[in-house]
């Protein structure tokens, strides 16, 4: 019993930061409608950036988050401003335009080769950071510090992006742009500079997931990958767009990853993963709860 | 507007097509080489294990060059050609293919994945072309009957016999004995081939397996798979990792304080050279099977790893040390066979008693092939990471002969 | 001359070309290089019976080559049954499983459709690496199977030199395009593309879209296979991350985006482009600088869709007439 709750307690924290690596790719989809198959690649750029950060200045994990997601949001503004913006403009009229999938596959591919190139196979992790090994020991049951924090951080995160949406004038155009983005352009609103926005959002949530992954994790150039297939599992199990729907769908595949192998072979929770994924695709293809766009 | 770029689109092409052909003629080698073809992964998961391999190989082939080449070929000089497999069998085979038809290689070298090697081996024998294998650790890429294939490295019923061997040696030494065993391992070619092996070794050897737990080396979070070893109540932990999942799991092994007797490794991402730095004192008393370790008690290994770590920032592995190894080898058939015709190098590879020269910093005497090309004499170290004042480092501890002198292996652990 | 007797014409050069090829490219490194741009120029066009005419994007083809890969290699190996029968037993069960696949999927749209092949294909390779044994088959799990290549022949679907691999690929897409070609000349084929356009009005004119796409599923799943059972004899090595894979998947959607989906010649020169950037690029930067082979294969796809985002069969195929127009059938006059 004690197990289990162990075990449920991990899944919900690591869940909560997959649901945060996966919350820049429903915002990115809310509102370009395409799938971005670079998010894993940007979430690694994000690792990156973080390491350097960390490692030059030695300042605490969390104050580095201030300066790295700043920066993943103009990487990621600038991304889709030079490089995706003239395919939505060349496609105007297709609604999920098949070859931006295509075009954020090869940034993938760039992404990862350039990291490759640049700084070399090794694998990298902050060996001195306040955070590395922190348990908290309640009885029997051990919860990790890092991912403890990772999970606030991603409960943050989101409530941040949705206030954001809720209460600020660049928020609202997003809005009216993600729901109908030809009225939102008679309205005024430029809709590619909205994208850019968007994508800043969407890039700037993998910077801060790469943050809080950081001071547990190592970092590589395909450690992108990784995540990538997650994530899109969890923005369909808990409905595309929608970003209650990514945490608890993030936390929803913590759970199976976590407490299934105390029943099984671990390789086995994978395909279990896959399994659940079909069957609410076949039953309920809006998502598990059924929750539409909700910002 | 748009004709101009349909345009440029049918030149990009049409070019893109002649390349194809234009360049089938083979670059043309000059008389006084020796052209070794190397399959090894540069981009992909294992990049970082190709980086070791190809450093040594450049390491060795200078060395050779410098020293006047090839003797009985009129000092050839040794001409190395790399190729990227990615760790994909695929992309193995049809380099493989390349480098004997186009680059036209008189040797074949790699491929570190066995599941590249193992296909490779296939395309080595069609052709004839000798194939030095340096580290591919699977049993069956020597045991397929072929005749072009040689391996440096022990294989991994070798591997397993040797861990299971060293187990029962520190129980008796330290007079702790052992019942339950845990086996940990990605879900590979490699891991499930240790696994097997374990599995017979332990039932040999009277233990208990109170888990065998294959993971994907995918995998983001290894606390689940740590809390079923917590739970298990295991003494020795066996595992066989690659280097991101060997990391993640020492570290998180070491979050929830499991109390083990001891760690046993494979080698592969343990062995990796970012993985002390990345485990930092996390990595502390673990055992390690590996091929060759820095603290050798041999002459010119010192040497050897001065030089590498000054030229490539890390020390040599036993990776790196059966590539080196291989060259040398290679060197050593060739000044015998004297020619370049497959079949002569290949009898002189079968005949190969390398006993000295700059390879030779591995710890046997010597290199011999046995019938199926395997090295008889390859033996395996195994070491221990501990920081005795210098930080974390590998000190060997087993076979006893080759222990670190002055150190005494902590077993059990904690 | 007539337009149709050019066309006719230079599709016999083409052929004429194609199968003396062997006769003059000597380079067994060549000759592989192409029998692979011929084996996913035929993944494609049986790709693009779903993916380009029917308007949709799967990305988990890759499981149809490993069912076929693994049917008739299991099926040589332990009962000794020839690769071509198994070729044929791997195509029907391909075929049950992608309409098992598609009777759910195909009515998802857009993006879902795209995910939920994805996680068909990732769930299915996930479980045949954790299955040994299916009954008394032998599957070997995350291994995979080396075939010996000690039985060559006919029979057995084996040979010493490249040239009968290259004849069988060839072939095969001969077979496999003018198959593609009659399909979308068709009944079928004219379902397919009112219903991939615009599935909505397709439906209000009484085509039964659901139905048509499903034909085609079937069909291209059965097609797929085949060229799983040739990749097992042409590589005699099969293992869930080479057949099974997510990569093979992606490049055999890529090729087609490349190309032009939906058109019969766009897999052929998406083949011809994307094939030797990828092979070539890693040839010549592999070794020196890891990694910027595929560096150039992601510029490629992305300058690709940047300036002909339906790909480089419209403008080629727009050249090609204009030059028969201009040069030929003035000069005809």
């Amino acid at each position: 019993m004690i197990y289990l709750i162990e075990d449920i307690i991990n899944g919900i924290l690591m869940g909560s930061i997959y649901g945060l690596t996966a919350l820049g790719l429903t915002v990115i989809f809310g509102v370009l409608k395409v799938i971005n198959f670079a998010h894993g690649s940007l979430l690694m750029v994000g690792m990156y950036v973080a390491y350097w950060i960390i490692t030059a200045t030695g300042i605490h994990p969390y104050i580095a988050l201030f300066i790295a997601a700043p920066i993943m949001f103009f990487f990621g503004y600038y991304l889709q401003d030079i490089i995706i913006k003239p395919i939505f403009k060349a496609e105007k009229n297709v609604r999920e335009p098949i070859t931006v999938i295509i075009v954020t596959t090869g940034l993938w591919y760039i992404l990862d080769n350039l990291t490759l190139l640049i700084f070399g196979p090794q694998y990298r992790s902050i060996q001195d950071n306040a955070l590395k090994g922190a348990m908290l020991e309640i009885g029997e049951i051990f919860i990790s510090v890092p991912k403890l924090c990772g999970a606030i951080t991603a409960v943050i995160t989101a409530l941040a992006i949705y206030l954001f949406f809720q209460k600020t004038k660049t928020g609202r155009a997003v809005r009216a742009t993600s729901i109908d983005r030809e009225t939102a352009s008679l309205m005024g609103i430029n809709q590619y500079k909205i994208y850019n926005i968007a994508f800043g959002i969407g890039t700037a949530a993998a910077g801060i997931a790469a943050v809080t992954l950081v001071p547990f994790y190592n970092i590589f150039p395909t450690v992108g990958v990784l995540f990538d297939i997650k994530g899109f599992i969890i923005v369909v199990l808990g409905g595309l767009g929608s970003i209650l729907g990514a945490m608890l769908g993030g936390i929803i595949i913590g759970l199976i990853e976590s407490v299934g192998p105390q029943f099984m072979s671990s390789t086995w929770t994978e395909a279990i993963v896959y399994g659940l994924f079909l069957l609410v695709l076949f039953i309920k293809p809006s998502g598990l709860f059924g929750i539409k766009q909700d910002w | 507007m748009i004709e101009k770029k349909s345009i440029k689109f049918l030149f990009a092409a049409v070019l893109a097509f002649m390349l194809a052909f234009g360049i089938s003629a083979p670059l043309k080698a000059e008389d006084t080489t020796v052209k070794i073809g190397n399959i090894i992964p540069l981009s992909g998961p294992s990049a970082s294990l190709g980086e070791q391999g190809k450093y040594a190989r450049e390491m060795a082939v200078k060395e050779i060059n410098d020293a006047g080449g090839i003797k009985s070929l009129g000092g050839a000089k040794l001409e190395m050609a790399y190729a990227d497999s990615e760790s994909k069998p695929e992309k193995g085979v049809s380099e493989a293919e390349r480098l004997i038809n186009t680059e036209k290689v008189n040797i074949l070298t790699g491929c570190w994945n066995s599941a590249v090697t193992y296909p490779v081996t296939a395309v080595a024998e069609k052709y004839g072309t000798p194939f030095v294998v340096p580290v591919s650790v699977s049993d069956k890429i020597t045991e397929q009957g072929f005749k072009t294939v040689f391996r440096i490295a022990a294989k991994d019923s070798w591997w397993t016999r040797d861990q299971f061997a060293f187990l029962k040696d520190m129980e008796k030494e330290f007079n702790g004995p052992v019942k339950k065993l845990a086996f940990v391992y990605e879900n590979g070619d490699w891991g499930q081939g240790f696994a097997q092996q374990w599995k017979k070794l332990a039932e040999k050897g009277g233990y208990e397996v109170v888990l065998d737990e294959p993971y994907p080396s995918s995998a983001t979070d290894l606390s689940p798979v740590v809390q079923k070893i917590k739970r298990s109540g295991a003494e020795v932990l066996m595992l066989v990792s690659n280097a991101a999942d060997a990391i993640l799991l020492t570290n998180t092994l070491a979050d929830y304080k499991v109390k083990l007797k001891a760690i046993i490794a494979s080698g592969g991402g343990h062995a990796d050279p970012s993985f002390i730095k990345a485990t930092g004192n996390n990595a502390l008393k673990y055992f390690d099977i590996v091929e060759w370790e820095t603290d050798i008690n041999k002459p010119g290994a010192k040497e050897a790893n001065e030089k590498y770590n000054k030229l490539y920032k890390q020390n040599l592995t036993g990776e790196a040390v059966d590539a080196y190894l291989a060259v040398y080898v290679i060197k050593d058939a060739l000044e015998r066979a004297g020619s370049l015709e497959p079949a002569k190098i290949k009898e002189a590879l079968a005949a190969t008693s390398l006993k000295d020269g700059p390879g030779m910093i591995v710890g046997y005497p010597s290199v011999e092939f046995d019938e199926t090309g395997q090295n008889k004499n390859a033996a395996l170290v195994m070491i221990q990471i501990n920081d005795i004042g210098n930080g974390p480092e590998r000190i060997s501890v087993w076979p006893k002969e080759a222990r670190r002198k002055g150190y005494t292996p902590v077993f059990p652990m904690k | 001359m007539t337009k149709e007797k050019i066309n006719k014409t230079a599709l016999i050069l083409f052929l004429f070309i194609a199968f003396t090829i062997p006769l003059f490219v000597r380079s067994a490194t060549y000759l592989h290089i192409l029998i692979l741009l011929y084996f996913y120029a035929y993944l494609t066009t049986s790709w693009n019976l779903v993916g380009g005419f029917a308007g949709v994007l799967p990305l988990g083809h890759s499981v149809f080559v490993g069912i076929g890969a693994y049917t008739s290699t299991i099926l040589s190996l332990q009962y000794g049954i020839s690769p071509w029968i198994g070729m044929i037993a791997g195509a029907f069960i391909a075929l049950i499983l992608g309409v098992i696949i598609a009777l759910p999927t195909l009515k998802m749209r857009g993006a879902y459709f795209a995910l939920a092949t994805i996680a068909f294909g990732e769930g299915i390779r996930v479980m045949v690496e954790n299955i040994n044994n299916i009954g008394p088959l032998n599957i070997n799990g995350p291994r995979g199977i080396q075939i010996p290549p000690t039985n060559t022949g006919f029979f057995n679907f084996m040979f010493a030199g490249k040239e009968p691999y290259y004849y069988i690929i060839l072939i095969m897409l001969i077979l496999v395009l003018t198959l593609t070609f009659l399909i979308s000349r068709s009944k079928l084929g004219y379902y397919l593309n009112a219903g991939g356009e615009e599935p909505e009005a397709a439906m209000a004119l009484g085509i039964n879209v659901a139905k048509a796409r499903l034909t085609a599923m079937a069909i291209s799943s059965f097609l797929t296979a085949l060229a799983g059972t040739f990749y097992a004899q042409f590589t005699l090595y099969i293992h869930p991350k080479s057949v099974f894979s997510l990569d093979l998947s992606f490049e055999i959607a890529f090729i087609a985006l490349i190309g032009g989906r939906g058109s019969v010649a766009g897999p052929i020169i998406g083949a011809l482009l994307l094939r030797p950037v990828s092979d070539l690029s890693r040839i010549y930067f592999g070794s020196h600088l890891p990694g910027l082979h595929l560096i150039i294969f992601g510029a490629v796809l992305i300058l690709v869709m940047l300036y002909q985002p339906r790909g480089l069969q419209e403008p080629l195929s727009r050249i090609y007439n204009r030059i028969i127009e201009k040069k030929i059938l003035k000069t005809d006059k």
